[in-house]
């Protein structure tokens, strides 16, 4: 018998065109169903949908029907249905509510009545599924990304649901933070949705993949009929995701210098050096990738290289003007509509801006609220927003999260583009698949390799 | 968990409850207490106590505690017109504030005010710093919406804070200086904004979670052990020992 029925969905936001569209789908006891598409596909909302979330949270007009484990969603609210399903989203720091993360784990038990002698055992074993067990005393404020987000793995697993939703749960993790979070959901028996922008991934872990775009399931097929479909349909959501597919040169002749980091070093209040002696040049028409595990320092080198931090030791030299684009623009937004936010780079010139705003596919969204935009498509309006002066060297930190392969690809194309324009572009990234001149690794402090 | 779990931050052994009881008998009496060298060995003490908390947590507080202090002592001597004991320093009379002057009963007493807002910001760290706010809250056992609302609010300058350290970054990235009140005025609609979605989207979280569901549970805590109720027989001595003879 099923676990999940959806019957003929279709949802849309209050005052927002259909978000999905006539979905009908079974999800089966134990399954692995990975959910892939592009940003703003419907993804979330139909995880939402799940959940009881849509329409109960957010409004919105709702036909059809969504059961789970017997719960139609239509009369059970989503705190009803929490221990049925459980949801881990995106962004771990909009998601956490206590301050400690034994806590944080509790906080679930305790709302869905469980006894209170088999709260702590509990925890204590949610914790250890995700090897999480050394965080159960440290305070949720203090810890990195990938902690958090694995704490918030344990809250849900704590929950012992039946259906688990996993809503681009590793965004910002590492490759090595990632795979840790995937063996954890590896070994648990609950039915699985996930959501996820890394494809090779989200497909490895699978045993059925469904496909949707524009609010429509265009697949809802097994792993190796939907690999030939999607090979087919869409090849770079077939690829394993670890291969860059826009070519740069190998070998380059020598150009003139834009940045010069000598022997920088960098440590913020009281603490261990972020940074130590790092050496860093970028010439004219190169694409550098700055790589490394959580916490190796590559913000901090991005924001040396861009000035707005100043090192303790060491020199920093720009041959030109420098722009940086912020972790997470999509959080950071100034103004009202998107086209004053990205003419804010400019003084205010709104013909640069919607020049900008349409190389970035978002000359549909001049006049709307930045924060009604998805979350890819912030990230898009991020790097319109620092692109559009044109600057010598452009910054980047971790550019490609919440992007959706195509999108990637053309982010990468154009910033290939741009350096061949005799300009520079550096970029903090955990995804190796991210095409580039060189690439620097962090942490080791080291060149890895040239070319790719 | 074979154990319920104690906190590692907690001061010294008590629980939650009866350290934030301790605090506040110690903050009662720093604001009691006349002899100097008592209200010293309280600030001596609670300063002891902030130094377990992580350095880049705890600086804030100290720098915040230290400078009041230290201001008070300070500044207050100038515009004390007690007078009493030997003129040490006689300044230039200043209309409506009067003569500046400093003697040594105003420096005693500027001594005593200083070290008592120093004691009473410490004691503050540390509730701030090293309690468990979670359990401390929740073990009031009403009123659990008013009591989760104080833990959130609680976590809500940190990260506004964070969120305007991005923002200023965010802006100077794009090659956008900040400057002047103006400049920095105009960052609070997008942060509340930014406040605003954080909130949607934990209230999201939290229904997702059962919040708000008949038939809450909580989480069994540790009985309260011989120290805790040590601590506050000790609290009790202490606020009447400051009432009665310090």
């Amino acid at each position: 018998m099923a676990l999940a029925v959806v019957e003929r969905l279709s949802f849309s936001y209050p005052g927002a065109v259909a978000g999905l569209r006539d979905i009908s789908l079974q999800l089966e006891p134990g399954e692995r169903v990975a959910l892939l598409g592009p940003s703003g596909s419907g993804k979330s909302t139909l995880l939402r949908a799940l959940s009881g979330l849509v329409p109960h949270f957010h409004g919105g007009r709702f036909e059809g029907r969504v059961v789970v484990a017997g719960l139609d969603t239509r009369r059970a609210r989503p705190a009803e249905m929490a221990g049925t399903v459980a949801t881990v989203f995106q962004d771990p720091e909009d998601q956490v509510v206590m301050t400690l993360a034994m806590n944080e784990v509790a906080f679930g038990l305790e709302n869905i009545g469980v006894e209170p002698g088999a709260i702590w055992p509990r925890v204590e074993r949610a914790l250890e599924a995700v090897g999480a067990s050394h965080l159960a005393e440290r305070r949720t404020v203090e810890l990195s990304g990938g902690e958090l987000q694995r704490v918030c793995l344990a809250a849900a697993l704590a929950l012992e649901p039946q259906l688990l939703l996993l809503d681009e749960p590793t965004s910002q993790l590492d490759p090595d933070g990632a795979a840790a979070f995937f063996d954890a959901v590896d070994a648990l028996g609950a039915t699985i949705v996930l959501s996820e922008q890394r494809v090779g991934r989200a497909l490895a872990q699978a045993d059925r993949v469904l496909f949707l775009e524009d609010g429509r399931l265009r697949l809802d097929a097994p792993r190796a009929e939907a690999e030939e479909w999607l090979a087919e349909h869409r090849p770079r959501y077939a690829s394993s995701g670890f291969e860059p597919d826009v070519a740069v040169e190998e070998e380059r002749p020598e150009t003139a210098m834009l940045l010069e980091l000598n022997g920088v070093t960098f440590a913020y209040q009281g603490g261990p050096p972020a940074v130590d002696g790092v050496d860093l040049e970028l010439r004219r028409g190169e694409v550098v990738a700055l790589e490394g595990a959580n916490g190796s320092g590559k913000t901090t080198l991005a924001k040396l290289a861009s000035g707005l931090l100043e090192p303790s030791r060491g020199s920093v030299r720009r041959h030109g003007r420098v722009a940086y684009l912020t972790q997470d623009p999509g959080r950071y937004l100034a103004k009202e509509t998107v086209l004053a936010e990205v003419a804010l780079g400019v003084g205010g010139d709104e013909a640069r801006a919607r020049a900008a705003l349409d190389r970035f596919g978002l000359s549909f969204a001049y006049d709307r609220h930045p924060r009604d935009l998805s979350s890819g498509e912030r990230e898009r309006l991020g790097v319109a927003a620092v692109a559009v002066s044109e600057p010598d060297v452009l910054v980047l930190d971790e550019p490609t999260r919440g992007l959706d392969p195509d999108r990637k690809a053309e982010l990468a194309a154009w910033l290939t583009a741009y350096a061949a324009a005799g300009r520079a572009v550096l970029v903090a990234t955990h995804d190796r698949s991210f095409a580039a001149h060189r690439r620097i690794g962090l942490g080791a402090v080291e060149e890895v390799r040239a070319g790719r | 968990m074979k154990r319920v779990p104690r906190l590692r931050f907690s001061p010294g052994p008590f629980s939650p409850g009866p350290a934030a009881l301790s605090l506040g008998a110690i903050g009662t009496s720093a604001l009691l207490i006349d002899r100097l060298w008592a209200i010293g060995v309280l600030a001596a003490g609670l300063f002891a106590l902030t130094l377990r908390a992580p350095r880049h947590r705890r600086w804030p507080y100290l720098y915040g505690a230290l400078s009041a202090g230290l201001s008070v002592f300070l500044l207050s001597p100038l515009f004390n017109t007690a007078g009493g004991g030997t003129l040490l320093w006689e300044g230039p009379t200043i209309p409506v504030v009067g003569t500046l002057d400093i003697t040594t009963d105003e420096l005693q007493q500027a001594a005593l005010n200083g070290l008592r807002l120093t004691a009473l910001a410490l004691a503050f760290a540390v509730y701030g710093l090293l309690l468990d706010h979670d359990r401390l809250v929740s073990g009031a056992r009403a009123a659990r919406r008013s009591a989760l609302a104080v833990a959130l609010a609680t976590r809500l300058v940190p990260s506004l804070q964070r969120d305007a350290v991005g923002l200023v970054e965010a802006v100077r990235g794009r090659g956008v200086e900040i400057g002047g009140v103006r400049g920095y005025a105009l960052l609070l609609s997008p942060l509340v904004a930014g406040s605003l979605e954080r909130a949607t989207n934990l209230a999201e979280a939290m229904e997702s979670r059962g919040f708000g569901r008949a038939g809450a549970t909580r989480a069994p805590q540790p009985p309260w052990a011989r120290a805790d109720w040590l601590a506050l027989v000790g609290s009790a001595a202490l606020v009447v020992v400051a009432l009665t003879w310090l």
